[in-house]
This record gives structure tokens, sequence and C-alpha cells, in this order.
């Protein structure tokens, strides 16, 4: 597919990075030739230097006879007028990502068709999203729903008190078994079990299971039941007025902290059902005064990263269950998820990862659902005649950096174990190490 | 939510190393069917030459991609450095078996010069006669060049989706020549393929019409090989002037011209249908400008020196040798020694000013010679007002500075890795003049024969052993344009 990506910042570059190691065909249009150069040396792809918003420009990148047209530069008003330049040059569809709610509003979906821009994508918007599904399921650090929920991935990060700490993964629970664990994220790396490999603790464990066995994951894992419902939000910005927005107020009551005096007057009309409190949520004697000791949630979504991993991991030490924090350094990502901060929100990854579903969708061939660390989670249609249906998967010598992580048969998920036999047409999802791509591919042919 | 991290493992991946260069001693061999057909065709002895070639590499490609099994498959920069390196010495090593096999056998130190001067382009040779070698080593040589030419792994790249990555893109820009490494396509296998079909057509159309004139069949394959990849082995000794006339001598020319222009130029003004671009490059308008005024300043002295030249044999003369020089082939007409110090010199600076970066052909190329010329003229203006913004452009584009820097010190490396190599030379007991052409006929893949300072009898026999190897690392650092073997000699490179 031919893949145009105006604006090579953060999340243009990551995109950028992401399809070329899809063997996608990718073009990288900006200003600055300097961060171009940096990207053409190292990934497959081809770079053109020019105002994403110039007819000239788009022509010398072949706009016109791009698939797929992605527009993220920094300005909202650059990406939708170039958006509905490239389809006038011939794009056949366009995403802009855009800084403003009502535009991904559904009424104006037909205006924004008619200025030729099929999909806009709204970061904050999405970011509110996941900070909502991290409050219904604190327990858990990542949380992907695959088929409408039929089958359940969730990572869990094990304590020392964990039931299943320090134990051989063959030891435990085998016949009537409802979930597998896919893989284990030990340091900065991800290994996909087999038998004799031990859990440590701060393992993060990736288990794969059926929408109604999720809950079954809380005890083995020694987590508690939390239920969250006093949040505080550190920061009155965009996200959190979409999490204001979004949450229903009888499931979680939230309290905004916010520095600027005319910043809480307007919060206070955008996000009616929440409490807002002036004053610095780097303060913890303020913090206490506010309560902190008896909130279940706090969120740091301050526009300085570091500020924000530290207040987490300071309001942990005042029995706040859950904490999440937003780092825009895609370089501290990592580091914070191995801070203990709890949950890491980038806006940036999430509006990449959104705009490679949204192209995976139209590919049906391997629906690819979402990467994550090393190691990427595929949901893939299983044709007559494929490999794996010729034997139980015990039998079939599937490679070490490949597992399988459920499947789908007639609309439900199942788990999968050793006797199963995968027939044509179910839908199979497999969880494998980046670099075994090949493999998968083998065996679904 | 979470990135992957990337580790930096400090140790080089050698096993996809081996791999890779497996699989590229793999496509060597298929190259090996030609030669080995050859030899069916005229019936030849050194058909066991080739066959026992073929054989060695192929199991050699064999164990090395079924062996080696490598646990990770990241490449970064210095794998993408060392690979290019190992991929043109494992070439090398394996395409000179056939010399050391064939009926007309040669010693290993003949044998590995003569392969990497193939492989290189540069078309120095130290056999004292080719007449005597068979169909399958006179096609073999000519096809060492054709390969070398475009490069061994840029055609690989074209081939395996397995160097698609990260490291295929390192050697993509370790082989290619040029500053800047332009691409025709968003994959680099989509460039790597319309190089190469632009690189088959030419040759393809090259061998129709040299096989129209005087040129039998076998002939005009060699030829179209080795000129194509501007390296100049012939399968005469008399070279090209074996057949007269100016028919040849007019076909070679034009297509030496071509060969010496950037092929991503000919790909987007035939292939993607903008003769515009041809025109409007700047590079290429100089690349002109620099042959005509050479053809003008030898036409006129060489027809000072030699009246008794008819006009067009003047003009043919004067022409075939101002772009066989400055495509770098090095392809030598009778007479030239009555040519006049005056005509050298202008061959000397056609040798180091070279053809278009992107082509088949080696020395500085044209590119790096505006940059300086640019780059010297503002320095100039700069000592006069010193406050004016004076960058460099090419094309209409400002080169960013450390482009400028980096050319710069291209400049002086290889004139630095020139004079050493000349040195190294005399220290051998060959004369000064005739150590520093050879130097610079190597480093620059032009391949003059020592014999054009008048040292021997005009090929590179006359040098000693040992001088050899300083002129075939001469070749592959001028071909590899400098920095990538001398970065395998910089501490830097093996400090973890």
């Amino acid at each position: 597919m031919k893949i145009l990506i105006a604006g090579a910042g953060e999340v243009g570059s990551h995109l950028a990075k992401l399809l070329s190691n899809e063997s996608q065909e990718v073009t990288l249009l900006d200003k600055d030739v300097d961060s171009l150069m940096v990207i053409e040396e190292k990934y497959n792809l081809m770079t053109a230097e020019g105002n994403p918003t110039s007819f000239a420009s788009l022509k010398t990148a072949k706009a016109g006879a791009a698939d797929l047209f992605i527009a993220v530069t920094t300005s909202e008003t650059d990406n939708i007028v170039a958006c509905s330049m490239a389809h006038k040059l011939g794009a056949r569809r366009t995403v802009a990502r855009v800084d403003t709610y009502e535009y991904i509003l559904p009424e104006n979906d037909e205006y924004f068709q008619s200025l030729g821009i099929d999909q806009r994508i709204y970061p904050e918007y999405l970011a509110a999203q996941e900070i909502i599904s991290a409050m219904r399921y604190p327990w858990a650090r990542n949380r992907f729903e695959i088929h409408d929920g039929e089958i359940v991935i969730v990572g869990v990060k094990i304590r020392e008190n964990a039931p299943v700490a320090n134990m051989k993964l063959r030891d435990f629970g085998s016949a009537e078994r409802s979930y597998n664990i896919s893989a284990i994220k030990r340091h900065h790396e991800t290994i996909i079990p087999r038998g004799d490999d031990t859990i440590q603790p701060d393992d993060i464990l990736y288990f794969s299971t059926t929408a109604d066995k999720v809950d079954n994951l809380i005890n083995l894992c020694g987590k508690a039941v939390n239920h969250i419902h006093d949040v505080i939000i550190m920061g009155g910005n965009k996200i959190a007025v979409q999490v204001a927005k979004e949450a229903d107020p009888d499931e979680f009551s939230i309290k905004i902290i916010e520095k600027d005096q005319q910043r809480c007057e307007k919060l206070t009309e955008l996000c009616p059902d929440c409490q807002i409190v002036k004053g610095n949520g780097r303060d913890i004697e303020f913090l206490l005064e506010e309560g902190i000791d008896d909130t279940d949630a706090f969120i740091a979504l301050s526009n300085n990263s570091e500020a924000n991993i530290l207040a987490c991991l300071t309001v942990k030490d005042y029995g706040v269950k859950k904490t999440i924090a937003e780092v825009e350094n895609i370089q501290f990502v990592t580091e914070a998820d191995n801070l203990n901060v709890g949950h890491v929100i980038n806006k940036k990854l999430i509006a990449s990862s959104r705009i490679y579903q949204l192209l995976l969708d139209a590919d049906v061939a391997s629906a690819k659902c979402m990467s994550l660390a090393d190691a990427e989670i595929a949901e893939i249609v299983v044709h007559e005649k494929a490999r794996i249906t010729r034997s139980q998967v015990k039998d079939l010598d599937i490679s070490h950096d490949v597992t399988i992580a459920g499947l789908i048969r007639d609309g439900k998920g199942i788990s999968v174990t050793g006797n199963t036999l995968v027939r044509a047409g179910d839908s199979v999802v497999v969880f494998y190490l980046n670099g075994a791509m090949r493999k998968v591919e083998k065996l679904f042919s | 939510m979470s990135i992957s991290r990337t580790k930096r493992n400090s140790l080089l991946n050698l096993p996809m190393l081996l791999r890779i260069v497996g699989f590229l001693l793999l496509v060597e061999s298929a190259f090996m069917l030609i030669p080995l057909i050859t030899t069916i065709v005229y019936e030849e002895h050194d058909f066991w030459a080739f066959l026992i070639t073929f054989a060695v590499t192929l199991v050699a490609g064999l164990l090395l991609t079924m062996v080696v099994r490598p646990s990770r498959s990241d490449m970064g920069k210095r794998e993408g450095i060392l690979l290019t390196a190992f991929t043109w010495l494992s070439f090398t090593i394996f395409g000179m078996i056939p010399y050391l096999l064939s009926s007309t056998p040669q010693s290993f130190n003949n044998a590995f010069f003569e392969t990497i001067s193939g492989f290189t382009t540069t078309g120095a040779t130290v056999l004292p006669t080719v007449e005597n070698l068979s169909h399958g080593i006179l096609i073999w040589r000519s096809l060492t060049q054709w390969i070398g030419g475009m490069g061994i792994i840029l055609f690989t790249i074209a081939l395996l989706p397995m160097l698609n990555y990260s490291g295929g893109i390192q050697m993509f820009n370790a082989e290619v020549t040029g500053i800047t490494h332009e691409r025709l396509r968003p994959r680099i296998s989509q460039t790597a393929k319309g190089l190469w079909l632009v690189y088959i057509t030419l040759t393809a159309l090259m061998c129709v019409v040299l096989c129209v004139g005087p040129m039998g069949l076998f002939d005009s394959i060699c030829h179209s090989f080795s000129c194509m990849a501007t390296g100049g082995f012939s399968t005469r000794d008399a070279g090209i002037e074996a057949w007269g006339g100016y028919y040849n001598k007019t076909v070679i020319t034009v297509f030496l011209f071509l060969s010496g222009t950037n092929f991503t130029l000919i790909y987007r003004s035939t292939v993607m249908r903008d003769p515009r671009v041809l025109f409007k490059n700047e590079t290429f308008r100089t690349y002109i400008g620099i042959v005509v005024v050479a053809f003008i300043l030898s036409f006129i002295s060489i027809g000072l020196l030699n009246p008794h030249y008819s006009i067009a044999k003047l003009t043919f003369n004067s022409l075939f040798h101002t772009v066989s020089t400055a495509s770098g082939t090095g392809h030598l007409i009778e007479g030239y020694d009555q040519w006049g110090a005056f005509a050298m010199s202008v061959t000397f600076v056609l040798m180091f000013i070279g053809a278009c970066a992107g082509s088949t052909t080696g020395a500085v190329k044209v590119d790096r010679i505006i940059c300086l010329a640019k780059n010297c003229r503002n320095e100039i203006k700069r000592a006069v007002k010193p406050n004016h913004v004076l960058p460099v452009r090419l094309n209409g584009k400002v080169l960013p500075t450390s482009t400028t820097n980096k050319v710069v010190s291209f400049t002086f490396l290889f004139i630095i890795v020139t004079i050493a190599g000349g040195l190294t030379l005399t220290a051998m007991g060959v004369p000064l003049i005739d150590s520093a052409f050879s130097a610079f006929s190597c480093i620059t893949n032009v391949g003059f024969g020592a014999g054009i300072t008048g040292y021997g009898a005009g090929g590179y026999e006359i040098i000693p052993d040992a001088g050899k190897w300083v002129l075939a690392l001469l070749m592959l650092i001028g071909r590899l344009e400098i920095f990538t073997i001398l970065a395998l000699f910089s501490p830097t490179f093996w400090k973890r």
C-alpha cells in the first residue's frame, strides 16, 4: 500500500517506522530536512522535503497516487488543509490529526467528508478512553479486547505476595485451565514462556482468556478487588476534560486540580459534574488537604512528564491504589513503566497505534491488533489447508517465539490447550515476538 | 501501552553477517552459470574450472545459509559497513578460483588482483595477453565488472526481502556512490529493481547495437558487460582498436557517456517519463560541460602535435578518449603516447573528477567537485564580505554544512590515500611517477595501465607482488567511496 505521511514529528516518525517495517511503501513529507535525513538513513522509506499544505510539494511527494494520506503535523489546521488538498489530488483515503473535540463528533462527519477528510484522530479523546478503561480494571497493566471482547488479553504485574510468584509454569492448573500465559515481560525483554519457565516477582504476565473468565485472574495474581470511585486529576488539560466528559458521574467522582485561576473557571463550565480545585498538585500538603489518602486513583496530566512520574510515585505512599501518568517524552515511557508508575499514557503512541489499526482494518489478510514492547498480537483467520489445521496444537512444532493465545470459533472465544485442533474458518489470536512474522505466516499458509 | 526499547547490543551480529554473505554467494554462484554455459558452447577445457568454482561457491553459500542460525536479526551501521566490505572480499575470493584452475593458470596474487580489478570496475590487468584465454575466462572477466558496476549488494537487495530492513539500508548507503543516496521509490527493493532495470536494458541495447557492427556476438556481449560497468576489460590485446573503424568507437562512446550519468536520472527521465529532470539537473549539465571542454582541449592539443591525423580520426579519438577517461573506463587507443604532455594532463584531471554520482563510475564525482568549487567560491566571497549568508546550493537546494564538510573530508582523504598508496609502491622499488600514477589509476577505478607513464609494457604485471595487494586495496577503497573501508581501520569502529 502506498502511504504518504505529512509531518515527521514524533507521531509521524513513529508511524513511518511501524509501517515501513510492515513492508508498506511509505513516503514521509516534512519541511525540516534534518529530521527527514535522520529517518531516511535508518528506515526503509522515502522522504520528501516540502510544505504539506503546498500543491507543488504534495505533487512531488505523489499524494495523488497514495492509497492513504496521513496528516500528523503539529498544526490542526495544516492537517485539515493538507488532507483536503491531497484528496483533491487523488489520495484514496485521508486521515487528519485534530485537536478539537467537536471535529470528531458524528454530526460533523458529513462536512469533513465534503472536504475530503475521511477520518479524524483526536489523541486526547483516545487517551481519555484509555484512562477510563484503566480505572475500570485497575489491577491490569494493559487490557486488549479482541473480536469484540471474546478474547481478552491482560497484562498484570506480579508482586512478591502473589500466589503465582516463583512458580513454574507447568506446576499450576493444568486440566481445566481457562487461561494461557502468552508472554512474560521481564525487565526490558519480552519472552514467550515454556513449561519450565519460572514466574519471578516484578514480571508482567500477559494472560489470554475469554471475557467471562477474566475475573478469575484477580485472585490468581494476588490482586485485591478494588473499585475505583474517588479520582483526583492533576492538571486540567484537554485530556482531563475528555475524561470528565466520558466518565459516568455515578461510577467515578472526579476532582480536578489546576493551578491557573482562569482555567479553573473555564473548567467549571466544561466539566459541570466535577469538583474543580485551584492549587498546586505537586504540593503534598495540599493534596492531603484535598484527601489524597482517601482517593482511589490519581491521574497526573500536567505538561511536565517528570513531574507526573514523581507525583504518581509520591501519592502511592499515601495509599492511592491506581496511578496514571501522562508521559509525553517517548524515551521515558519504558522507564516510567519500570518505575511502578502504574499506567503510562502517551498521546503520540496512542495516536499512532490508532492510525495503525485503521490501516490494518482495511487489510484483511493480517488484521494486526496492537504492538506492545517487542511483541505483537495478531488475529488471523485460518484458511483451508493452512499448516496449523493439520494437527493438534501440541504436535504443531511451533517455533519458540510464537504462541497461540486463543481462538474464536463461530463468534465465541475459546481458550487453547495442547489438545486443541484448529479448524479452517477459526479466527486465531497469535502472540509473537518481533521478527517472527515470517514464521507466523508459514503457520497460516 | 509501551514501545519497543532499542537495545544496543555492542557485540557485532556475526551470525547474521555470515548468513547474508551466504545468500550473496548463492547469487554469485548463479552468475557463474554464464561462463559455465559459455565453456559448454565453445567445448572448452575450462568447463571443469568453472564447474568446480560453481560447486564450491554454491556449497559455501548453502552451508552459510543453512547452518548459521542467527539468534537476532538486527543490524546496525557497523554491521552494514563490515558486511559491505566482507561481501566484496568474499566475492573476489570465490571469483578468482577460475583464474587459478583455468588452462592458463595464474598465480594467487595475479588472480586476486585481476578479480578485484574486475569487481571494482577498475579494469587494470596483470595479464600480458588476453588472447590466449578461453572464452569462459574472458566472459567471466567482463561479467565480474558488470556485477561490480551496479553493485553486488544492490542486486541482492532487489531480490532478497531479508535485506529490506535496517541492515540492508546501511549496505545500500555504503555501496551506492554519491554524496546523498537518492531513492526512486519508497521501498529500497523497488529502488534497487529500478536501477537494475535501467542497467540491464542499457546493456542489452548496447549488445544489440554492437552486434550489428563489425563485432561478433561473443565480443559484443563481453564489451557490453565491461563498458556499461565502465570497467574496461576487453577481449583483445589491442582493445577496441582490434576492430578498427569508427562504428564501435561511436557506439561505445555513447554508452560510456550514458553509464557516467546518474542512473536515477535515467530512470526518472525514461521510465517515469519526465525527461526534463535530466537537463534541469545541475550535475548532469556540468558533466556535459566538463566532457565538452576536455574534448576541445584534447582535440586542439592532439591536433597540434599530430598534424597527420585526419579530422575524423582526431575527432573520434579525442572524444572517445575523453569519455572513456571521464567515465573511468580506461580503454586506450593506439597512438596515445604521441599525444603530448598536455593531453595527458587533461586526462589526469578527468580521472580525478570522474562522472556523476549514482552511476557505475569511480573517482571523486562531478557532484562533489561542484560542491567543493562552490564552497571555495563562497569562502573567497566571505573573505571580503564576512556577514553574507552563502550556503552551497546544488540543484537549487541548500546543502547542509555537514554534507559540505563530508565532501571536503572525502576529497582530502582521497588525495591522502592516493599519496600513501603511491609512497608504499616507491618503497617496493617502483619509480616515483609510475607508482603515483598507478595508485591514482587504481583508486579512481580507471585502470589505465602503468605503461601510460612509460613503466613496463602497459599492464600491471611489472608491479611487484606486494604492490599488487596495495593496489587491490586502493581499488576497493575507491569503489566503496573511501569511508566504508577506512572506517574499518578506525579504532572507533571496533570499540564497544
